[in-house]
């Protein structure tokens, strides 16, 4: 009786060990392995942001943080700024859109870029692409609205079965614009 | 014995296929493979994953205790895909985005656990690996299928390269879940058909 309780007692402090050793194991593994890869990640996101940036703005040759308003970039071009780089959110069909928008000093939509989103692969994720982001350029705040008749050239056509998404893209394309707006005339 | 490691191998891609024949892990095929390059990269990280975990399972088998072997094993997978997850990360944000939560959930996928619990520790490392390997194999095969014909049909496009030009007219059913189900379901039963042709065929000259 009293031997088989010393066996159970011993097999449950093995047991304890075991698992005891197994996640002290794999912690070591993993927090050894993020302590390569932590800043190469942390690199990467900064320069994904720059480039992406770049992209947006392709004449500009310099990206300045402005002061006072929090992920705003002035785009500059030899000093001069040429246009801005500002974030853009709203919600989507499946949740939060968050995206870099370009404006121009003139309030135009350059471009823009998505940078989280999670809308429905194929449908409404095709608002990351062209055509449908084409249609943004050199639309001032006023045409940033969605429509569904075809006919209508100067709005934002809805993409097929994406109603929402369109909405929400456009909606965050516009608050940004409505703001940059703001901010030059305040100047 | 060379013999009998490949066919070790053989058997997760078509006879004992994870999602065609064994029909598990199921809901992330349907998730990731509305484009092929998601589809890819899951199959691929899944293969790695789940040999990677044949050998440690294998490798510590007479360490680990019987009775806490499913903590230990789903430990591991954790640990494995945590590293998965931190190397996208850090060398392929782009896709670590576009798998998103799925990439997570792999620690959970049915097939890898079955295979440690039902191959792993039993076996020496070397069948275990390929047996792991033949399994993702599998996976990631019929991932890319699924995904292929989904990306195609639903977006007239492969690889994101368009096939079928500006006349084509997407059947979005495709791309939505729905249209994965019915998908599976049809790859399901061609599989299927396929393994009850080649067992007839065996009986008959089994018999002659």
């Amino acid at each position: 009786m009293s031997a088989e309780h010393n066996d159970s007692s011993s097999s449950i402090l093995k047991i304890a060990l075991n698992l005891t050793a197994t996640c002290f194991i794999s912690g070591v593994i993993i927090a050894g392995t993020y302590f390569f890869t932590a800043p190469v990640a942390a690199q990467k996101v900064i320069e994904i942001k720059q480039n992406t940036m770049k992209a947006l703005v392709p004449q500009a040759d310099s990206f300045k943080e402005i002061e006072g308003k929090k992920s705003w970039y002035a785009a500059e071009k030899g000093g001069e700024i040429v246009a801005y780089v500002v974030p853009g959110e709203s919600k989507g069909y499946g949740g939060t859109i968050q995206m870099l928008v370009a404006v121009g000093k003139d309030g135009k939509v350059i471009n823009y870029s998505v940078t989280k989103h999670n809308e429905t692969p194929g449908l409404g994720d095709k608002a990351t692409k062209s055509p449908f982001k084409d249609q943004f350029e050199g639309k001032s705040s006023a045409n940033l609205v969605v429509t569904k008749d075809p006919s209508d050239k100067n709005d934002i056509q809805a993409m097929t079965g994406a109603t929402i998404s369109s909405r929400a893209f456009t909606k965050a394309v516009k608050q940004a614009v409505d703001e940059v707006v703001e901010f030059e005339g305040g100047k | 014995m060379k013999d009998s490691l490949w066919k070790i191998f053989k058997k997760g891609i078509i006879d004992e296929n994870p999602i065609f024949v064994l029909a598990l892990s199921l809901c992330p095929a349907l998730a990731v493979t509305s484009s092929v390059q998601t589809s890819l990269t899951m199959g691929l990280s899944v293969m790695f994953v789940i040999s990677m975990n044949n050998a440690v399972v294998s490798l510590t088998r007479k360490l680990v205790n019987p009775k806490v072997r499913v903590p230990v094993y789903i430990t591991s997978i954790a640990t494995i895909v945590t590293l998965v997850q931190l190397m996208l990360q850090a060398y392929a944000p782009a896709l670590y985005q576009a798998l998103g939560i799925y990439l997570a959930l792999i620690v959970v996928f049915a097939i890898i656990l079955a295979r440690a619990e039902v191959f792993a520790s039993k076996n020496k490392v070397i069948p275990s690996f390929l047996d792991g390997l033949g399994m993702g194999a599998g996976f990631c095969i019929a991932l890319l299928a699924i995904g292929v014909v989904r990306e195609l049909f639903g977006n007239g496009t492969i690889l994101g390269f368009t096939v079928f030009g500006s006349w084509y007219n997407p059947a979005l059913i495709m791309i939505l879940p729905a249209g994965g189900f019915i998908l599976i379901g049809y790859m399901v039963a061609g599989v299927k058909m396929y393994l009850t042709n080649k067992e007839k065929k065996l009986a008959e000259r089994g018999e002659a």
